[in-house]
């Protein structure tokens, strides 16, 4: 169901979408708002799983700020589309989105990511990052940044890339007495703490770091 | 302690070592030094069990066991560490839990429980200030950020949390400054017992004047060409390898 959302002026919200299967909003913020929004898919028992979110935020007052954070650790046949729109409308405004996907065995992935700033949004901050590690050979990720930037006196940037473990990270720690399996977890767990770290609420990181666990 | 019969290991299809032979015995410190691309970290790979060698030829044998058959892990278990020439950085992985996962694994190896978190934490603190390591980099990711020298000294941070038998230092005093060298010599010595034993691999004679050696090896491509005593690495200092061309 799409969802129309407006934050007023100066105030700030902060959403958590825990494995909703059908995610579809449009938010709009006026000046001096602060938005952050964390979509996080992972399922240790519901191998068919299908998550599809679809996030798009205008910024339509200056000073605005919008963070949107999302993970997905996925195994079996497990997918999970996302798709992002930030759009600056206005300038002085600042935005991040940083997206992280594990993948194992059959499962998919994509992540769709926006990023237009229009003519008169000068002076805007905004960064979009989507970093993936795929754990075997039948996992599949599709990444689609798409950059529409209209006004000249702005800093963005945007970064993906697919990959698998650090190799050479894997065997220092071997090489300092962890077997390989414990490594992957840690490093796993290490790859979504710039996801899980910005959790505010101290009980629901506690229990998505633990669900991160169960499922490695 | 370890015994390297005619060894041979390539990396990518081509033979680095080509019949390495090496005896080390408790209580010794081998100092193996030679060209640049002679096979000095190669040699540290294969004894650690790094994945991308082959050993196409010979036998390990350590503390009586066969270490070609054994994990990297479980080589690391029974007591072999290496300080790597270029430590990893593991950004997200902090020390604390790093080494305590370390030193848990290594104690189940040998039997033992794991530590309780007071005593581990107090592990930290009485090794950390036999190497001078600071808790500003304690407090960190693994070897995030961290400079050349606070790598090394990172590096043997962790031998002393380790306590190995069989300790592998690849050129851990490069990077270091003149202070750090000294304390980080210091703690290796610390950490000498008539149990133990090192194989130190370096490029300069200054290491050698705080860490003594019983024997300095010269290896070259791919062989152990010359042993002889502690005066060697002065030798070497002096005149280079130019007696390799002759
Ligand atoms: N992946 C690889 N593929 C092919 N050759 C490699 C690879 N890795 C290392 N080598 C080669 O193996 C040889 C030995 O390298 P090694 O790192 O063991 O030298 P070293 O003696 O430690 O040198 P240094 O004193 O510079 O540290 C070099 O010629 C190097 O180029
Ligand atoms: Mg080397």
């Amino acid at each position: 169901m799409k969802v129309d959302y407006k934050i007023p002026a100066g105030e700030t919200r902060d959403l958590v979408f825990v494995n909703e299967t059908n995610l579809d909003w449009h938010i709009i913020q006026e000046e001096k708002s602060v938005l952050r929004i964390h979509v996080l898919c992972l399922s240790q028992d519901d191998k068919d799983a299908k998550w599809q979110s679809s996030l798009t935020v205008e910024q339509n007052g200056t000073g605005c700020r919008t963070e949107l954070y999302g993970m997905g650790l996925l195994h079996t046949s497990q997918q999970s589309f996302v798709h992002t729109r930030v759009i600056h409308n206005v300038g002085g405004g600042y935005s991040s989105q940083v997206f992280k996907f594990v993948l194992d065995d059959v499962a998919k992935g994509s992540f769709q990511g926006e990023l237009k700033i229009q003519p008169d949004a000068q002076q805007t901050e905004a960064y979009q990052t989507n970093r993936n590690i795929l754990l075997s050979r039948g996992a599949e990720m599709i990444t689609e940044p798409q950059l529409e930037i209209y006004a000249d006196d702005v800093k963005a940037s945007h970064g993906a890339t697919t990959g698998q473990l650090d190799e050479s990270a894997l065997f220092y720690m071997q090489q300092r007495c962890i077997d390989r399996e414990t490594a992957s977890k840690l490093l796993l767990q290490a790859f979504f703490d710039e996801v899980v770290s910005t959790l505010t609420d101290d009980d629901q990181r506690e229990d998505i770091t633990q669900r991160i666990q169960d499922i490695l | 302690m370890l015994e390297i019969k005619n060894l041979h290991a390539s990396i990518a299809g081509k033979e680095i070592l080509k019949g390495l032979n090496l005896t080390v015995r408790e209580g010794e410190v081998h100092a193996i030094m030679g060209p640049n691309g002679a096979g000095k970290s190669t040699l540290s790979n294969v004894l650690t069990g790094h994945p991308a060698y082959t050993v196409t030829e010979g036998e390990i044998w350590f503390r009586g066991k066969n270490l070609l058959e054994m994990s990297p892990e479980v080589r690391a278990r029974e007591g072999i560490f290496l300080s790597f020439q270029y430590p990893v950085e593991i950004p997200g992985v902090s020390m604390v839990n790093f080494m305590r996962t370390a030193v848990n694994e290594k104690r189940q190896h040998e039997g033992k429980d794991a530590l309780k978190a007071t005593d581990f934490l107090k592990l930290m603190r009485e090794k950390k200030s036999l190497v001078g390591i600071d808790n500003k980099l304690t407090n960190r990711s693994v070897n995030e950020g961290f400079s050349g020298g606070e790598k090394k000294r990172n590096e043997i941070f962790q031998m002393a949390m380790l306590e190995p038998c069989l300790s592998i230092l690849d050129e851990t005093d490069s990077g270091l400054d003149i202070d750090a060298l000294r304390v980080v010599a210091e703690g290796v010595n610390a950490l000498k017992t008539p149990k133990t034993a090192s194989i130190v691999i370096t490029h300069y004679q200054r290491l050698l004047d705080y860490i003594v050696p019983d024997f300095v090896h010269v290896l070259a491509d791919g062989k152990i060409v010359r042993t002889e005593g502690k005066e060697l690495a002065l030798e070497l200092e002096e005149k280079g390898y130019a007696f390799l061309n002759e």
